[in-house]
């Protein structure tokens, strides 16, 4: 009884703290670029949100389902082309791009996903590199599609869907505004069924097939949507930037961003990318800055070094050292 | 009326043949043991049974359904539930969250399952560390809460591998209870095991198996003395002290490493 009441009393706090953690992130979120008059952090927000929305995309298939997808690249890079092709060929709104982006990610990520997902672990990576890799040397030498050279945007908008803006700022609450999606079904999903049916996936195949979970079916389903999520993103770069090739659109360290941002947060956690984003894009713009440009290259260095930490201490990601935290002070503190 | 029933089911990898015609018939409500020494095919058999592996030749059906080249999925779904020799519990997942996986395939809404979960979590003595992680269990722990993950869905049959492996001698008799609670709800009962004091407490017929094939199939007390499964486990000359009148594999357990005396 006296076990049951804690238990509720320390449940009870755990939901208040997460209410108040949610308004001051929603607060921070909605008014960084208002704090910041100042051209480079209103471009950095936008980044570090760019990257928390592909990094959420790839969670879903990376961290919930324990699938480690490195072809993600393929769904970014056509969702970044798509807009842009449409453009040019019609002269009319990138806009129209982000739906049959979407569309076709889906598609190819069912295409992909079939053969591939009945793969494991590592032959399952291998495959998705494989596959990315040779669709970027395919668009690499597809003129249709701007072959090396890639594609341009408008450079100059004729009304406000053409999404040209001078200022960073309207990128950024766009960036939110699709991040907050991507959050909100992710959690949708993660209360559900199929969110259940993702972790035990990720945990054994075999146990969760035994229970009756068709587990095929399931890294399918995830597999598309996160497909559709990371060619939203790869949309969404293509109109901030205004330009795509296939280094940019389908280049593997794309891919190798993504899961590191993940990772760093905690993959498999609904705010893991977004912590990760917010520490790593900073950091990689500081680098990238540093020896007046010549620290580029640091940034791998960088990543190596956190891959290499990640998983020898804490596979969980920094969220999971909170956890650790929060289990032994805050709990701690209140209850014993 | 047999519920399930394998027809000459054999199993190749290669050219080793590890499973050779075997056939099992097990009628509803029955508790039946499979057993034999190390090597002589019965995970093969079993993995069979589940659908984890597929016959090579023979039949397998359930209810009067030919299941022998169905998913794992599918075996959940007619009602065969089935549990790991080592266990493979959710880790990250707590014990609730375990058992929800389970309960969902009869009870998609998330209330549904998470009162059946709790139902099935009280029922086999875990109800009060629902909210713990499955990591942090020990071995007797985790194995019982495989055993909770397969109620909640609700099987018609469960086959359990191996599931009191591992357990100290307390830790067996409270398993054994625990196994005729779930028997008493109704279910039928497959149960591999090495440790002869289950089998004999807790089947009502014994299937014996040696290098694939089934040398012996009986009440479990004539098993145990039939000299060819004497044979089987402990070799020729066992086989003569049993004839002379000792009881050969009474002992603890079988499996190669049987407690008992030493031959003659």
């Amino acid at each position: 009884m006296g076990k049951t009441t804690r238990l509720n009393g320390e449940s009870a706090l755990n939901k208040v703290i997460e209410k108040i953690l949610w308004c001051v992130l929603a607060l921070l979120l909605l008014l960084f670029p208002l704090s910041f008059h100042n051209p480079y952090y209103e471009q950095l927000g936008s980044l570090v949100l760019l990257a928390a929305i592909s990094a959420s995309a790839w969670n879903l298939i990376g961290g919930y389902a324990g699938q480690v997808s490195v072809g993600n690249v393929v769904f970014f890079g056509a969702g970044a082309y798509l807009p842009l092709l449409i453009y040019k060929l019609w002269g009319i709104s990138p806009l129209y791009g982000f739906p049959v982006g979407m569309l076709i990610s889906v598609l190819i990520a069912v295409l992909i996903g079939i053969p591939t997902l009945r793969l494991s672990g590592h032959y399952f990576s291998m495959a998705t590199i494989a596959v990315a890799e040779l669709i970027r040397i395919v668009v690499s030498n597809w003129d249709f599609v701007g072959a090396s050279v890639g594609l341009t945007g408008p450079a100059v908008a004729k009304n406000w869907s053409d999404l040209v803006f001078r200022s960073s700022v309207p990128y950024y609450y766009m960036f939110l505004s699709a991040l907050v999606l991507i959050l909100w079904i992710t959690y949708q999903i993660e209360r559900s069924r199929f969110g259940y049916y993702l972790r035990a996936i990720k945990s054994g195949e075999r146990a969760a097939r035994s229970l009756g979970v068709p587990v095929s079916r399931y890294k399918l389903y995830v597999f598309m949507i996160s497909a559709a999520f990371t060619s939203l993103a790869g949309s969404l770069y293509a109109v901030k930037f205004g330009f795509i090739d296939p280094s940019s659109g389908f280049g593997l360290l794309i891919s190798v961003n993504m899961i590191i941002v993940a990772a760093l947060g905690g993959a498999g956690r609904l705010l893991g990318p977004l912590l990760g984003a917010v520490i790593l894009i900073p950091l990689q713009a500081e680098t990238n800055s540093l020896f007046g440009g010549r620290g580029t290259g640091l940034t791998y260095i960088l990543y190596g070094a956190i891959i290499m930490l990640i998983a020898r201490f804490e596979p969980g990601g920094l969220l999971r050292l909170w956890d650790l935290f929060a289990d032994k002070y805050l709990s701690a503190r209140s209850f014993k | 009326m047999t519920l399930l029933k394998a027809e000459n089911v054999s199993k190749s990898f290669g050219g080793f043949q590890a499973l050779k015609g075997a056939s099992l018939s097990v009628n509803e409500g029955e508790i039946v043991g499979l057993i034999g020494p190390n090597g002589a095919g019965k995970s093969t058999f079993f993995n069979c049974l589940v659908g984890d592996m597929t016959p090579s030749s023979g039949t397998i059906s359930f209810s009067g359904e030919e299941v022998s080249r169905l998913s794992p999925e599918h075996h959940a779904r007619l009602g065969i539930g089935r549990t790991f020799q080592l266990p493979t519990t959710f880790e990250e997942m707590t014990l609730l969250e375990n058992v929800m996986v389970g309960a969902f395939l009869r009870h998609p809404s998330l209330r549904q399952a998470r009162q059946k979960a709790t139902e099935v979590l009280h029922l086999t003595g875990m109800g009060d560390q629902i909210h713990l992680k499955a990591k942090t269990l020990g071995t007797p722990g985790r194995k019982r809460l495989e055993i909770a993950r397969v109620l909640a869905t609700e099987p018609r049959m469960m086959l359990l591998d191996e599931a009191l492996a591992g357990l100290t001698p307390v830790e067996v008799q409270s398993a054994i209870t625990l196994v005729k609670k779930i028997h008493q709800t109704g279910v039928t009962l497959v149960i591999v095991e090495h440790i002869m004091e289950v089998i004999l407490n807790l089947t009502q017929r014994v299937l014996v198996l040696n290098q694939g094939e089934v040398i012996a199939t009986g009440a479990p007390k004539d098993v145990v003395n039939d000299p060819l499964v004497i044979r089987a486990y402990l070799g020729a000359s066992y086989a003569r002290t049993a004839a002379l009148g000792t009881t050969a594999i009474r002992g603890t357990a079988v499996g190669g490493t049987a407690v008992g005396a030493k031959p003659t």
